[in-house]
This record gives C-alpha cells, structure tokens and sequence, in this order.
C-alpha cells in the first residue's frame, strides 16, 4: 500500500492489519504524519503536530505487539485531540493567545484512555477560539478551511478536528461539543461525530465553554470507528461532577441488530422546515432509505421547540463570561473580535433571563422524554445550510433573505445539547456544489447505542461516508 | 416600552458600571444594538417561561439530573 492508502484506511481496517502484523504503527504513523506536513499549510487543521512524540510512541506501539500485547482496535493508531483538551507535556491553546504558553502537567481524563488504549497522538487541532463560535476562524493560528472546498468554512468549534478526519490527516479525532461543535464540522466535512448525553463522557481537564452543556466525544470517518473510541473514552469518571455513574453499554454488540422495527420521529414544523432545498430533499432521502430498511416514520408534536436559539443564545453568553471574568479585564485586547464582543455581551444578561432559560431546559426536555414514548429517536438535519463561505458572518437560508450565521447554526444541534440528549452526525449526501449534508439523529439520555446502530444500518446501505475529498 | 429601543450606549454603560466592566465608548455604542436584539430574544423567552402551566418547572443546573 502507497503512503496515501495508509491514510485512508479506516480505524477498523488498520486495527485488523496492525492486529494481525500486517501493518506497522510506525509506517502508519509516518504515513499520516507526511500526509499532514503537506496539507496543513492549506487547510490549518492542527495547532500542534507531535512529530516526536507520536513517532516514539508508534515505536513503543510496534515493540509492544510484536512481543504478543496487543491493546485492542486502537492500538497504534493515529487520533488528534482538539487543543482545549488537555494532553501533558504538549501545549494546549483552546485556540487562544491568552492560553498560547499553556502546556498541561496532566492530561485530560479521555486523553488518559486514548494513551492507555494505545492510540498515538499526533497533534492538537485548530478550533474557534476558545469554542466560542461556530466557524473556526482563528485570529491566533488561522482560519481552518474546509477539505471539499478551500473557500468554505469547516465550521465549529471543532473545525480543526473535522477537517483532519475528513482529509485523512488522522484516523479519528477528539472534538467537544456544547451547542454543537462536534456535529456542525462533522456535517460540513461529511464524517461522523456524536454528542453524549451529558455525563456519559468526562469532561475533567478540558477547558470550559459552557459548564451545563459542555461535552467530549470522537469524530470519525464511519460510525463503526465512532463506537471504537467511543467504547474507551465512555463511562464513570470521579474527577468529573457531572460524570454519570451509568453503566457503559456494549455497543458493538448492538450495532449490527439493524434499523428494522425503529421508530424515527420528525417534530412538526421543525425537522424539515427553514432549510436549504438541497438540505432538504437530501433528508427526505435518507428518510426514504430508512424506511427501505424497516424503519418506521411518525411525525411528533413539540409545541415549546422554537424557543430554542433564545435559550441557547442566553445560556452560552452567560456561562462563558463566568468563566471569562477575569481574563476579560486583565486581557480584553488578546481574545478576538468576535468572541470579546460575545463575552462582552454575556455580561449584560439578567439573572432571571439565565434562570428563565435553564427552566426553558427543563420543559424541552419534558417534551423531549414525553415523545420518546411513542419514538425512538428524532431526525433532523444537522446544519439547514451546506458551507458558507470563509468569513461569511451571514446566511440565506429560504430566498435571498441573510439570517444571522450565529443564530442559524444554532438551529438544529442546540436542541440536543439544552436538553441534554445524545446526537449523531452523520454523511447522507451531497449539494449541488458537491458540499456535504448532514442528518442529526437524536436518542433518549445514555441511548447512545440506538444512535450508533440506526447510524450503523445506513452507513451497510449507502457509500456517502466512503467519499473523500479530492486534495 | 420597545427594549430595542430601550437599550442605547448609555444603558450599557450603566450595565458595565454595574459588573465593574470597564469598556471604551466606541465599544459601548457597538454593543448596544447587538445586545437590543438578544435582550429582545430572553424577554421574549421569559414571557412564555412566565406562563401559569410552567409554574412548577424548575431550572435544570445540572445533567444528569439527580
């Protein structure tokens, strides 16, 4: 195999070979790591590129099994970590010039189980500045670029994590997600990312945007590779107060039972409504090839939904500037623009219009549990719109009409994160322009595996998460 | 009265005042129509959250729920 195809391979399919001897960490590892050193210039997915680091530790990796210790499925393999996750010893940024000399004496409770599950690091990924925003536009270290289409955005915060799985500069990566941010990038990019319900995975030493909305979670090329890192990085974790003390499910057992005899819900004027037509009639066929699969479709009534952005828009100004305070006024001039002003403005906001937005939470969640009686998961699409342009602050939508870009992103992947449900991603087509769609599968709390084999039983019946941009 | 136009320079200066944020005038001025717009949205939000049926909800502060 050619340097390029070793890039290419997927998490499961380089497990096998490395497994099997087929295949050394060390090739595999060089190979991405080439691939990376030619591309990154264009494209900025990585902050940080371990060479060093990833290099000895595919060595270690290559020792390790030709004695007889093999790891499991990612022994060997190459993941980037989004920069606001800690990693010892190697710098951590969160995107930021404040966090620019920041290098963590420990890592982050889901880097620990990558490490210990034998995945090498290979570098740090590029992302909104501190997470707070959706396009990846990095005044500090560059504007992130989208793979399909260098003069689109990658979207965010997770861009730089996004790209590099979809441009094969890694085999998985970790991304967080609070309103969003792990699948916005993965439905711009066409890959796969999931947001856990919160608790399922710890948060412990990754820098916060949103501390009530606020996850971690992989973003991969199948759904297949998703549950490979999702298995490790899941479950319990003491040094987090949000970790639920749920048991982890065997996911690959259920990922191959299929979709027949699912019960997908779209939410009345909602699912399918404000979207571009392409996003639109692309859904509908994905649907369409749901239902081929035995999968049935109910629409279900939520009549508090479109309060959503509002209570996503108050709840994400307020926590960050919490969080910010003090930076905000000791060093205003060293965030960005457009996220000083976001902070700025998170300090304006009223108690009560916080309080009144968590209690709005609270009712969409209700409404949520309530309708998962009669379904098993709710679909949307991920974005209502393919990639916009790099530095677009707006968005048509319906017509010629701009729409605010911050408000419309929000439109779909904030309900999942208010109400504190899991969310896949996943590829179901493409747009005139050859821009990927994405669809958002929602499930009930801690039903990861339901997401997982519905996401599983379309990726058997479809070749969209096969496609690779042409770089 | 309309908070869009309620909310001018001034009344973000008297909310700055208020977090001890200091912020140049011409940073106050461009926040405020910015944040006449968001105000709109949570006051409209609170309206609805407002409403008898929703008087025994509380806020969720923290997931999983305990």
């Amino acid at each position: 195999m050619t340097a390029g195809d070793l890039s290419g391979l997927t998490i499961k399919d380089a497990a096998q070979r490395i497994e099997r001897r087929a295949l050394s960490p060390v090739e595999l590892t060089d190979a991405v790591l080439e691939r990376i050193g030619r591309m990154n210039k264009s494209l900025n997915a990585f902050i940080t590129v371990c060479v060093p680091q990833a290099r000895e530790v595919a060595q270690a990796a290559e020792k390790m099994i030709g004695a007889g210790y093999h790891l499991g499925p990612l022994h060997g393999i190459p993941i980037a970590i989004k920069d606001n996750i800690y990693t010892r010893g190697i710098r951590t940024t969160a995107g930021s010039k404040i966090l620019s000399d920041f290098t963590p004496e420990d890592d982050a409770t889901v880097t620990a189980r990558l490490k210990r599950a034998g995945a090498v690091i290979i570098g740090k990924t590029n992302l909104h500045e501190f997470a707070w925003g959706g396009t990846t536009d990095n005044p500090h270290y560059g504007t992130c670029r989208n793979p399909w289409n260098p003069e689109r955005f990658p979207a965010g915060s997770s861009g730089g994590s996004g790209v590099a799985v979809a441009a094969r500069l890694c085999l998985g990566a970790l991304g967080t997600d609070t309103g969003g941010s792990i699948r916005l990038p993965s439905s711009v990019n066409g890959i796969v990312g999931i947001r856990p319900t919160i608790g399922r995975v710890s948060n412990h030493n990754v820098v916060p945007l949103a501390w009530t909305m606020d996850t971690v979670s992989p973003m991969t090329r199948t759904v297949e590779d998703c549950v490979l890192m999702f298995e490790i990085i899941a479950g319990y974790d003491a040094l987090d107060d949000h970790s639920a003390q749920v048991p982890v499910a065997d996911y690959r057992a259920q990922l191959t039972r299929g979709a027949r005899g699912l019960r997908i819900g779209l939410i009345r004027d909602y699912s399918l409504s404000h979207v571009q037509p392409a996003v639109g009639d692309t859904i509908r066929a994905a649907l369409k090839t749901l239902e081929s699969l035995g999968v049935e479709i109910h629409e279900v009534s939520m009549p508090s939904i479109h309060g959503n952005i509002s209570a996503q828009l108050t709840i994400e100004s307020c926590e960050p500037s919490t969080y910010h305070q003090e930076w905000l006024r000791t060093r205003p001039a060293d965030y960005g623009e457009d996220v000083r002003t976001l902070l700025e403005l998170g300090e304006m906001y009223l108690a009560t219009h916080y309080l009144q937005a968590q209690r709005y939470r609270s009712v969409l969640r209700k409404e949520f549990l309530e309708g998962f009686k009669g379904v098993d998961v709710f679909v949307t699409p991920t974005l209502p719109f393919t990639a916009t342009p790099c530095g677009a602050t707006t968005v048509a939508i319906e017509g010629h009409r701009e729409e605010d870009m911050l408000s419309a992103i929000m439109q779909f992947t904030g309900v999942p994160s208010l109400a504190g449900l899991p969310a896949l991603s996943l590829p179901v087509g493409f747009d005139g322009d050859g821009l990927p769609v994405g669809m958002q599968v929602i499930g009930r709390p801690f039903d990861e595996a339901t997401l997982f084999r519905l996401g599983h039983a379309y990726q058997q019946a479809t070749d969209w998460h096969t496609r690779a941009p042409q770089l | 009265m309309n908070p869009q136009e309620s909310i001018t320079a001034d009344s973000i200066e008297r909310l700055c005042a208020l977090a001890r944020l200091p912020l140049p005038a011409e940073r106050r001025r461009a926040l405020a129509p910015m944040f006449a717009q968001l105000v709109a949205a949570a006051n409209e939000l609170s309206r609805a959250m407002s409403d008898g049926r929703y008087r025994h909800i509380v806020p969720i502060l923290r997931f999983p729920e305990r």
